[in-house]
């Protein structure tokens, strides 16, 4: 199994789906990892997607056709975490292996010219002493921020280290803002605007607001009753949704922390994003896969949820995943979106013209 | 006493301590007891002895001829075998006048009180002949006698309490019906089911501690609590009556809602009665019972107009008649081997089956009461089981019986082998109550009649292929097969209350629910409402409620409302759901003819009303969510405008993290705009071309 689904063959994997309507609602499945989804990402201009999963490999592929582009070797452990730049020179990932390595990705299309072998070059990897558990650039993208696990007796640490003029030497690159976490850790970052603050998202559902000057708790609010497993901030980076263990997803000012909406399924959301196009909010989750009793599908509820921004009534869900939904991201566009499921496929799905045409009534 | 004892001790250890003497247990000088002794000894006072203590195994006997000393003797003797009937006499005192006559009255002591009591209820009023009439009182009460007062008052009359109207849910206009919901913490809520959305009538928190139930006909909600049950009623649900009996675990209503059974199989150790039958109307306690063992509920089972309820013993049929609540005819009916029985809906009768036993064949038998007239009996061979189903106008009994072809006996359990069913069809409003009989191979796995009308439906069959089939009692004698519908996935039958439609549910796995017309056998829809366990019509048959418990399920719990055409109306999930119950409905009061003239009328007269009241509502509905959401958009559109001001106020400080490349818009940034050219294969085709 392991084999059929090798890289090498999958290589270039054109989706089986692609015909001269691919671009309708028919899904590009995206074969590329052998292990659940961790985390997928757009570049700005959302000609790309990223992709990690529990496997070694993140992924880059062409988001118009679902083209695999190349993969990032190195890793020796499950990669929790990855980030592109906004010029999309630079791609970040962190993993299990205890390790945050920094790709450039300006290689990985010289190489594509020459196609001979895709895979991203390496600039350079920070080791930490436990898994790195998320990792962002900042809006600049002159710095970014890393958080690490807490194990045997550490305790989760956020980091923000300068990556201008990363080269060779950035292993031994030291942070320039460490905040300790004491309690729960830390499972989903994001930066505030203009790169003053970072907002966390932890494990007790708490979300806490950090200032990057001085390193010190700005706000930290606790609305979910559950693990906050994904945060992700609107087109202009105002807002920002939160998806919680606790089934729930909600809408949040970025500055305050207060809740402006809630969307309530009766699963557990592991990802949610914001429509850059419309007033929309899509949800994915599903039953924990090793809560699944039964084998079929309709109990766990591995759809992607369709959510109104406003009214947070539910008014569309697409199904397809035979397992929870770990990662879920719009294009920037706003005209298609991707999933990523632990059932090791990648769905990148285009809306087709009724989505466009729904309208609310009000 | 603390105090005291405090004190002591300190006095003793100072003692101790400077003489090593024995404790001086003195009070100190000066030492002022200001502790009461009801405060120290409440317990113990409790029991001190009373004066009257002794007085009540005393008797005053009045009424006894007035002798001389010549007779005293005898009467001596004739008082003394009368009295110590009721237990030893201790002593007796016959007072008598300076001439040595009796008075007429005397006192006995008897060695208890019980005796004295059993003497005054036994012999109080009792002629010892023509002339004299004993007028025996315990000693205690002389008090209470003679201080009753000269003129007798008039009791204040109570001030009138105006009670609730508790056919209030009734006048509804639009006969709205109503249900409660009871969440897992103890949390009731009463909704009125009216359209487009039901409406919250009574919410609150831990209404109960065990559960509730609706009367039969809708009057009362009985909640359950550790102490006994409550009743409510009325528009706002107020207390209606209580009824204490501890750790009451069943509660059963009489159909006519007169008398509340409540059986409680723990009571406390002082309270010994385990089934307690009330007045409803009174609260008053009617009689108890003690159950042994373990017993089926409910143990007694009502006949239609509350008048009997029975129960069945080992080879006994019990019958209590109200409002006296003794037993029919002061004795119970002996029926060896009895098994189990149904009283009819609608008449005194019940029907009772009795086990087969070696030679004798097990009958099932229609009993009347309270004649106890043997109105039919049907001798039955090779049973395994019966069933008593009643239809539920008591036209029609129908009597599912589980027949073998063989048994065998191991380990003491009887093991039958090549099961067969019998359906055997009593049609009650016939002369001499003829049977039919229908056999079915294969295992039955529900039975339902129609409520009203004349059809029944049976699911039978192997789990490969589940067959729903539906007979027909129209004509007297011929029953006959209308309909067989094959492979089905269905474990329960639901008709709706007002027949013709039934709802084919599969309540064990899947839930799947199947909407059948039984005119024509359409199926209007099926659909599927996953894992659930109960299915419900509302008393009037318009919607049909399915619903997934806490109780047995840990996720999607809730409960859907559908249509009777089986369309889902609204889909209620709740983490903590648990119950769902229909407030029951009276039995309608139009006669035969109004209920036909209203069918005739329905299509001209009513459906155009109903469907134009629909449209306001849905219209009023529409604008309600469209106003609602116009708000939300505002508020929300209000608070977009400021953040996105300032987010414009902060342009110059992005453009100067981004190296003064705007990248607020996906294509603002036309300067530095590459284009790239990848060429992809779309699609690749071979044509062979001859």
């Amino acid at each position: 199994m392991q084999n059929e689904r090798s890289l090498e063959k999958h290589l270039h994997y054109v989706a089986k789906n692609i015909d001269s309507n691919f671009i309708k609602m028919k899904p590009i499945l995206l074969l590329g990892h052998e292990r659940a989804l961790t985390q997928i990402k757009y570049n700005r201009e959302g000609d790309l997607l990223f992709s990690s999963a529990k496997d070694l490999r993140p992924n880059v592929w062409y988001s118009l056709n679902g083209e695999r582009l190349g993969t990032f070797n190195g890793h020796c452990g499950a990669v929790w975490c990855i980030d592109v730049d906004w010029e999309t020179t630079r791609f970040i990932s962190g993993a299990a292996d205890n390790s945050l390595r920094l790709w450039d990705c300006a290689t990985v299309f010289m190489l594509i010219e020459n196609s001979i072998i895709c895979v991203g070059v390496e600039i350079g990897q920070l080791s930490v002493k436990s898994a790195v558990r998320t990792c962002v650039f900042s809006y600049s993208a002159n710095m970014a921020v890393y958080s690490t696990d807490a194990t045997y007796g550490l305790d989760c640490e956020i980091c923000v280290i300068d990556v201008r003029n990363a080269d060779d030497s950035f292993s031994n690159t030291s942070p320039i803002l460490r905040m300790q976490v004491k309690g729960s850790k830390v499972t989903s970052t994001i930066w505030g605007p203009l790169d003053k603050t970072i907002i966390t998202g932890h494990d007790d559902g708490t979300i806490t607001q950090w200032d990057t000057t001085t390193g010190r708790i700005i706000h930290s609010v606790k609305d979910h009753k559950g693990a906050i497993n994904d945060l992700q901030k609107n087109s202009d980076g105002t807002m920002f949704v939160s998806a919680s263990k606790d089934c729930s997803a909600k809408l949040f000012d970025i500055e305050d922390l207060s809740v402006l909406k809630t969307y309530q399924t009766e699963r557990p959301v592991n990802s949610a994003s914001i429509s850059p196009l419309y007033d929309h909010v899509a949800l994915g989750g599903g039953q924990e896969a090793m809560e699944v009793t039964t084998t079929s599908t309709r109990v766990g509820k591995f759809d992607a949820r369709f959510f109104h921004l406003v009214f947070e009534e539910e008014f569309a869900r697409v199904k397809g995943h035979f397992g929870p939904i770990n990662t879920l991201a719009f294009h920037p566009d706003g005209k298609s979106f991707s999933s990523g499921g632990e059932d090791g496929f990648v769905r990148l799905q285009s809306f087709d013209q009724s989505y466009f045409d729904y309208k609310f009534d009000y | 006493m603390a105090k005291k004892k405090d004190s002591e001790k300190q006095n003793a250890n100072e003692n101790a301590n400077k003489n090593g003497e024995e404790s001086n247990f003195n009070d100190p000088d000066g030492f002022v007891d200001d502790i009461t002794d009801e405060e120290l000894l409440d317990d113990v006072l409790a029991n001190k002895p009373k004066e009257t203590d002794g007085f009540e195994s005393v008797i005053i006997v009045d009424g006894v001829p007035e002798v001389g000393p010549d007779r005293f003797e005898k009467l001596k003797n004739v008082i003394s075998k009368i009295f110590t009937k009721f237990g030893t006499v201790v002593s007796s005192y016959y007072p008598k006048d300076e001439n040595g006559n009796t008075k007429g009255y005397i006192f006995i002591e008897y060695n208890n009180a019980v005796s004295a009591r059993d003497a005054v209820t036994a012999v109080n009023h009792v002629k010892l002949d023509k002339n004299y009439t004993f007028l025996v009182n315990l000693f205690t009460d002389y008090d209470k006698y003679t201080t009753i007062p000269e003129n007798w008052e008039p009791p204040v009359p109570q001030l009138y309490v105006e009670k609730p109207n508790l056919q209030e849910y009734l006048l509804e206009p639009d006969a709205y019906d109503q249900y409660l919901v009871f969440d897992s913490d103890w949390h009731v809520q009463i909704w009125l089911n009216s359209s487009p959305h039901p409406t919250l009538l009574e919410d609150r928190e831990r209404w109960t501690e065990s559960f509730v139930r609706w009367s039969p006909l809708g009057t009362y909600l009985a909640t359950v609590h550790k102490l006994g049950v409550v009743l409510w009623g009325g528009p706002k649900f107020v207390r209606i009556m209580r009824f204490v009996q501890p750790n009451v675990q069943f509660i059963d209503f009489s159909p006519c809602e007169q008398y509340l059974t409540t059986f409680s199989p723990e009571p406390d150790a002082a309270d010994k009665k385990k089934l307690v039958i009330f007045d409803i109307r009174t609260g008053m306690e009617k009689r108890s019972f003690i159950i042994d063992g373990a017993p089926v509920w409910p143990i007694f089972r009502w006949s239609k107009d509350d008048k009997y309820f029975a129960k069945i013993g080992p080879n006994i049929l019990s019958v209590y008649e109200t409002p006296s609540f003794g037993l029919l005819d002061k004795k119970s009916i002996q029926v060896s081997g009895i098994k189990d029985f149904m009283w009819s809906p609608s008449d005194n009768v019940l029907a009772y089956w009795v086990a087969e036993d070696k030679d004798v064949p097990a009958r099932v038998v229609l009993l009347e009461i309270p004649s106890r007239q043997e109105i039919r009996a049907n001798n039955l061979f090779n049973v395994a089981d019966c069933k008593i189903h009643w239809q539920k106008n008591g036209d029609y009994l129908c009597v599912k019986v589980d027949r073998y072809a063989k048994s065998k006996k191991e380990k003491g359990e009887v093991k039958y082998s090549g099961m067969h069913y019998n359906f055997e069809i009593f049609h009650m409003r016939e002369k001499n109550i003829p049977v039919d009989i229908i056999e079915i191979k294969e295992s039955i796995h529900a039975f339902a009649w129609e409520p009203v009308g004349s059809k029944f439906a049976v699911v039978h069959g192997e789990s490969s292929n589940i067959k729903v089939a539906f007979y027909d009692i129209k004509s007297a004698e011929k029953l006959s097969l209308i309909k067989l519908l094959e492979k089905k996935v269905c474990s329960h039958l639901f008709w709706s209350p007002t027949g013709q439609y039934i709802v084919l549910a599969e309540c064990r796995e899947v839930g799947a629910l199947e909407f059948i017309d039984t005119n024509d056998f359409s199926t209007m829809a099926s659909g599927e409402h996953y894992k659930a366990t109960n299915v419900e019509w509302d008393p009037t048959g318009r919607f049909v409620v399915s619903s997934v418990s806490a109780w047995n399920h840990k996720m999607d719990t809730g409960f859907w409302m559908w249509s009777f055409q089986g369309k889902v109306l609204k889909r209620n999930n709740s983490n903590t759901f648990c119950e769902f119950k229909w407030r029951p409905r009276p039995l309608t009061l139009l006669s035969e003819s109004k209920l036909k003239d209203i069918k005739k009328s329905l299509k001209k007269k009513y459906t155009v009303q109903f469907e134009q009241k629909d449209r306001i509502r849905l219209t009023k509905a529409s604008k309600d969510v469209v106003e609602k959401r116009q708000k939300q958009m505002k508020n929300f559109k209000e608070y977009r405008d400021k953040r996105i001001e300032d987010w414009k106020k902060q342009k110059q400080e992005r453009l100067q993290l981004r190296s003064y490349v705007d990248t607020d818009e996906l294509n603002s940034d036309s300067k530095n705009y590459d284009e790239e050219i990848v060429e992809f294969i779309i699609k690749e085709e071979t044509t062979v071309i001859d």
